[in-house]
């Protein structure tokens, strides 16, 4: 995700090995050079960057530890130089100082204004880890990526010398592995160290940074330095995990604008703004002016700012961001989502100092994973291996009959084929093909002895011909596929099975499992709507239903003539005066999407769990097995984890419109 | 003269009657007529006067309406516990649609001038009254913005 | 309005209620520009330097101290009517200062215990910023007050544009300070991230934690940092004087001091 110029082959394969006692060296060669180097070293416990004059004011023999809000020192068994992983300081301090004067405007004799543009200092940042090159390629996007361009920035960049430092160590704020940021350092360096036990394997990133390695006194490394440096680094690789699911996440946080998390953290958050302060790449400032008392000198200070004050989105007619709510959402969302919309970047490099510096403990990682959690995979028992199941390949199977239900939906009964088919499950649906004719998805409306039904809508070329066949035609079948209805769901509760139209046919087979096993249910209903009585499907089993003591049997219409004597009105109204405490209800839906969302709108209202709502969902499919991509929805594909899903297995996705 | 404890008894098995107050019943009871339709019978004629609401009990009602082109079409069916005829508590005081019978029928049916100058003596009745009616009113109102969204198009 | 050019010297006065005069002091203490400062100003009237009286308008006035005594009723009042612009001094003056502390308290029994003859002492229950009573146009906030804030509602004056007093956390100064957090590096208590700035985070600075004198920031959440404290480990008699200490009788530290102060056990009270 991070640009940065690669070392060439040849330079990131020579290394070198400096020992511990010589690192003096480097820090007297980077004097020599003409600059400053700006290091670790501790100050009030903490280990900082400053200015160090010799290797005596590193931290040796230190590491730190971390967790939300707290930070300690503690000394090591051993005597390591960059033992410790990153401290309240960020490289931003020396490439984007927390005060700067941009102007100043004088009124003695001419009017004018002068932009100060001093010689940058020449600075060695020694030390700079990972996860910091990626902060200062970010910010490289931010200030010069774009049609205006901080020059105070470029000038301090360019002049900056960069020692970096692989991590051989961790803390509990790390998090660069989720954010694809570290701990291995690829690139963006002039010189690269990695402490291994006696020393540093040493590489150079420049020609700059080849120059001074030649001047040190250091020696080709064994294999075994080699070895170790790669391994040390893995190691933290590996114990910082992966503990933040990144793919997906800045999708996931535009649906959540509304989600109650965020009144929640701002309950907490005392807006001090220390995250942005800590954080390496935020960037807002502030301009403020100052004047002398005799009017004749003025200067414009630019200002680390933060979106967390209560006055940074203000104007005269009030603030767009009133509420602590709207600002902490502002840099949250900022920092994993609209970053990447501006800087084609996340603007976060997982180095953890918002976490460990915020004084009451908020861990950015815990508020994402409650805010957009990553969408957990859906479980779901096969219930049959299917035959011939890669688009292409196709078990052959007879029509044995095609019976018309409405004036454009036919049931097509198939036999003579694999006895696979026979063992799906009621939910499940079939690719189906003639020759010349793409395949189409057809859910099993009917399991039958010796072999299953489709009951099929000819709205499309396939669909038509299917529809169209005569008795000992042959078709092409693969299947059976997707999830089944979890009828195991509805034990000992009051089944409810809602079909809007031609939705009955997916639920043809469930309807059939639930009365074969009427006495797990509490009660057994089938609530049917369709447009008018013409539209209903599966007349005969209908009529044979109503008849039989082991199922209620609703049909409403939404309109019909004169000779209809049945129910009138939308599907919804059959729920209004539910008998049963609907609490204990497990509903079973499929319909066309609008009739799904206001079927499960008036069972979540009449107070049916969401997570006992098992709905069936319709997308256009082209291979069936999760590999074409045409019916991904928001991070499922409802061929392969559906078309079966529990409600809460959908949250959000269901009843988002253009998803 | 109906038995006013039967008629009772079949209000406490609507909707519509079964939380209101002892004497609201009594009084709904004396006000209304248990009358019974056949199958097929017209009860309210579309765009004539409001004469009468009533409180289904036991059938069902058909709300049909004249679609030009299409003819009769059943817009909505009444289930028992629903009321029929609000429009003759409501100003304008004209049927919206015709109701007719798909099965015979029984229903407490009152006089629509007799419960309107009820209604605006006695404030207790009309205060438990108008909500039912406006709660059956909003309810369709809902399922017909469902019919509009035409669930099932194609 | 005197702007740059003008010769008319705004007439300043400085005006004091109940204090200890140490926001006077800084204004004496701004020694390098009081020189300058005296040849831009007519200051009229200032208690600290000089018994010199002279009658209103002022263009000025500086307020000093909480109004705390039956006749400052009348003097503050009198004061709004002759200042263009009326600016308190101080945490007294802004807030109630560390005398609002006698509003949780019961103020005959304290009078009785401290004076011989409570009877000759005029005082009132409460000690009140000076904003319950009349229209304040600035603050400048702190016990006492910062030197450079003074100046530069001064020079704004002059310029005749809206002095630039940001009003943010303490935390931010001492950020880009560089000076690491006392807090999370070494538990100690601070008020810094919900006091307004201003005073270049002086103490933390010195390695203290902020005193918060400055007061509440603009939305301070004093109740997460009143539970983040106790989280850290700080008793809530601790909790309650850090938010007691100055600005007890602004929001939202009031609101801290009484709910902690419920629970604190009751003083053991003033001895003669």
């Amino acid at each position: 995700m991070i640009t940065s110029p690669a070392p060439s082959q040849a330079a990131a394969a020579r290394q070198w090995f400096l020992a511990r006692g010589d690192l003096n060296s480097l820090i007297d060669a980077l004097k020599e050079s003409g600059r400053r180097v700006i290091g670790p070293t501790i100050r009030d416990g903490a280990i900082v960057y400053d200015e160090i004059a010799s290797a005596g004011d590193l931290p040796a023999g230190w590491r730190d530890e971390q967790s939300a809000g707290h930070y300690r020192l503690d000394r090591r068994t051993d005597e390591r130089l960059f033992g410790y992983t990153v401290g309240p300081t960020s490289w931003k301090r020396f490439v984007f100082p927390p005060n700067l004067t941009i102007s100043t405007a004088h009124r003695s004799g001419q009017f004018g204004f002068d932009q100060p543009n001093p010689e940058p200092p020449q600075l060695a940042f020694l030390g700079v880890r990972a996860c910091e090159l990626a902060a200062l390629a970010i910010e490289d996007r931010v200030f010069l990526g774009g049609q205006f361009q901080d020059e105070d920035f470029r000038a301090r960049r360019s002049a900056a010398f960069i020692v970096a430092v692989q991590c051989t160590t961790s803390s509990g704020t790390c998090f660069c592995t989720s954010m694809g940021t570290g701990p291995e350092v690829h690139g963006g360096y002039d010189i690269l160290l990695t402490e291994i036990d006696e020393g540093f394997v040493v590489q150079a990133g420049s020609p700059g940074g080849a120059a001074i390695v030649a001047a040190l006194p250091a020696r080709r490394p064994s294999h075994a330095e080699s070895g170790a440096a790669v391994d040390m680094v893995e190691a933290v690789r590996a114990r910082i995990g992966e503990t933040l699911p990144i793919p997906g996440l800045a999708e996931r946080l535009k649906l959540q604008l509304d989600n109650p998390r965020w009144a929640a953290v701002a309950e907490r958050c005392v807006e001090c703004g220390n995250c942005t302060m800590a954080c390496p790449t935020c960037f807002c400032t502030a301009v403020v002016e100052r004047s002398d008392m005799d009017g004749k000198l003025a200067a414009t200070d630019r200002l680390w700012d933060s979106c967390f004050d209560s006055s940074f989105a203000r104007v005269a007619g009030g603030d767009f961001r009133a509420r602590p709510q709207d600002r902490y959402r502002q840099w949250l969302t900022h920092k994993f989502s609209t970053w990447v919309d501006q800087f084609g970047t996340m603007g976060c490099v997982g180095c953890g100092r918002c976490i460990t510096w915020c004084p009451v403990h908020i861990d950015v990682r815990e508020e994402l994973m409650a805010i957009a959690p990553p969408v957990p995979p859906v479980e779901r028992p096969v219930a049959v291996e299917p035959v011939a199941a890669s688009p292409g390949s196709f078990s052959i199977a007879r029509v044995a009959g095609v019976k018309a239900e409405t004036e454009d939906t036919y049931t097509v009964s198939l036999s003579d084929m694999d006895p696979a088919f026979l063992r799906g499950r009621p939910g499940q649906f079939v690719m189906i093909a003639l020759p010349a004719f793409p395949a189409v998805p057809i859910s099993i409306s009917r399991f039958r002895s010796n072999g299953i039904d489709l009951t099929i809508r000819a709205v499309g070329p396939t669909s038509t011909a299917l529809t169209n066949l005569h008795p000992g035609s042959k078709g092409g079948v693969r299947g059976p596929l997707g999830t089944f209805w979890p009828i195991e769901d509805a034990y000992g509760r009051h089944a409810v099975v809602v079909a809007g139209g031609v939705g009955l046919s997916p639920l043809h087979g469930l309807v059939d499992a639930l009365v074969a096993n009427r006495d797990r249910f509490e009660t057994v209903s089938l609530f049917y709507g369709t447009r008018t009585p013409e539209d209903r499907l599966f007349q005969d089993d209908l009529a044979r239903w109503a008849a039989s003591s082991a199922i209620d049997v609703a049909v409403t219409v939404d309109r019909a003539g004169p000779e209809w004597k049945g129910r009138v009105g939308v599907v919804t109204t059959l729920f209004d005066k539910i008998p049963w405490d609907c609490s204990k209800v497990t509903a079973f839906v499929v319909g066309p999407e609008r009739m799904m969302q206001a079927s499960v709108q008036g069972l979540i209202s009449k107070g049916v769990p969401p997570d006992r709502i098992v709905i069936s969902m319709e997308r256009h499919m082209e291979c069936g097995i999760g590999l074409c991509g045409h019916c991904q929805m928001a991070g499922r594909f409802v061929c392969k984890d559906g078309p079966v899903f529990r409600l809460n297995d959908l949250g959000e996705m269901f009843n988002r419109e253009g998803i | 003269m109906d038995d006013y404890a039967t008629v009772i008894a079949m209000l406490n098995h609507t909707w519509f009657g079964a939380e209101l107050a002892p004497e609201t019943q009594e009084r709904l009871a004396k006000l209304g007529v248990v009358t019974g339709f056949e199958s097929d019978e017209v009860v309210i004629h579309e765009g004539q006067p409001s004469e009468k609401m009533g409180i289904l009990v036991s059938g069902r009602l058909a709300l049909r309406t004249l679609v030009p082109g299409k003819g009769l079409v059943t817009i909505m069916s009444v289930e028992p516990g629903d009321i029929f005829g609000w429009s003759s508590v409501l100003p304008g005081m004209q049927a919206q649609s015709s109701v007719v019978a798909t099965e015979s029928c029984q229903a407490l049916v009152i006089d629509g001038a007799r419960l309107r100058a009820a209604l605006r003596e006695d404030h207790a009745l009309a205060a438990s009254v108008y909500p039912r009616v406006l709660e059956a009113v909003g309810r369709r109102l809902r399922a017909t913005r469902l019919q509009l969204l035409d669930l099932f198009g194609r | 309005m005197a702007t740059i050019g003008s010769t008319a010297r705004p007439r300043v006065a400085v005006a004091k209620f109940a204090s200890c005069d140490g926001c006077q002091l800084t204004i004496l203490d701004l020694e390098d520009q009081l020189l300058e400062i005296v040849s831009r100003f007519d200051i009229v009237e200032f208690p600290e330097a000089t018994s010199r009286r002279s009658p209103g308008p002022y263009d000025i006035v500086f307020v000093e101290g909480s109004i705390s005594a039956p006749e400052h009723y009348d003097q503050i009042k009198e004061l709004r009517k002759q200042a263009r612009i009326l600016v308190t001094i101080g945490a007294c003056a802004s807030s109630g200062g560390i005398q609002a502390l006698r509003n949780w308290a019961d103020h005959d029994a304290f009078r009785a215990a401290v004076y011989e003859h409570p009877e000759w002492v005029e005082s009132l229950a409460t000690a009140t910023p000076v904003s319950d009573h009349v229209k304040v146009d600035a603050e400048l906030r702190g016990c006492p007050i910062d030197g450079s804030q003074l100046l530069e509602l001064l020079t704004a004056v002059l310029v005749g544009r809206r002095p630039q007093i940001r009003d943010e956390a303490v935390c931010r100064e001492c950020k880009r300070k560089g000076i690491v957090c006392m807090v999370v590096a070494r538990g100690e208590a601070c008020m810094g991230p919900v006091t307004t700035s201003g005073c270049d985070a002086l103490c933390p600075t010195y390695g203290r934690g902020c005193f918060g004198c400055f007061g509440p920031r603009a939305g301070a959440n004093a109740a997460s940092w009143s539970r983040g404290l106790q989280k850290a480990g700080r008793p809530p008699e601790e909790v309650w004087r850090l938010f007691a200490g100055f600005t007890a009788y602004a929001e939202p530290f009031r609101s801290v001091v009484t709910e902690l102060g419920a629970k604190k056990p009751a003083p053991a009270g003033p001895r003669r």
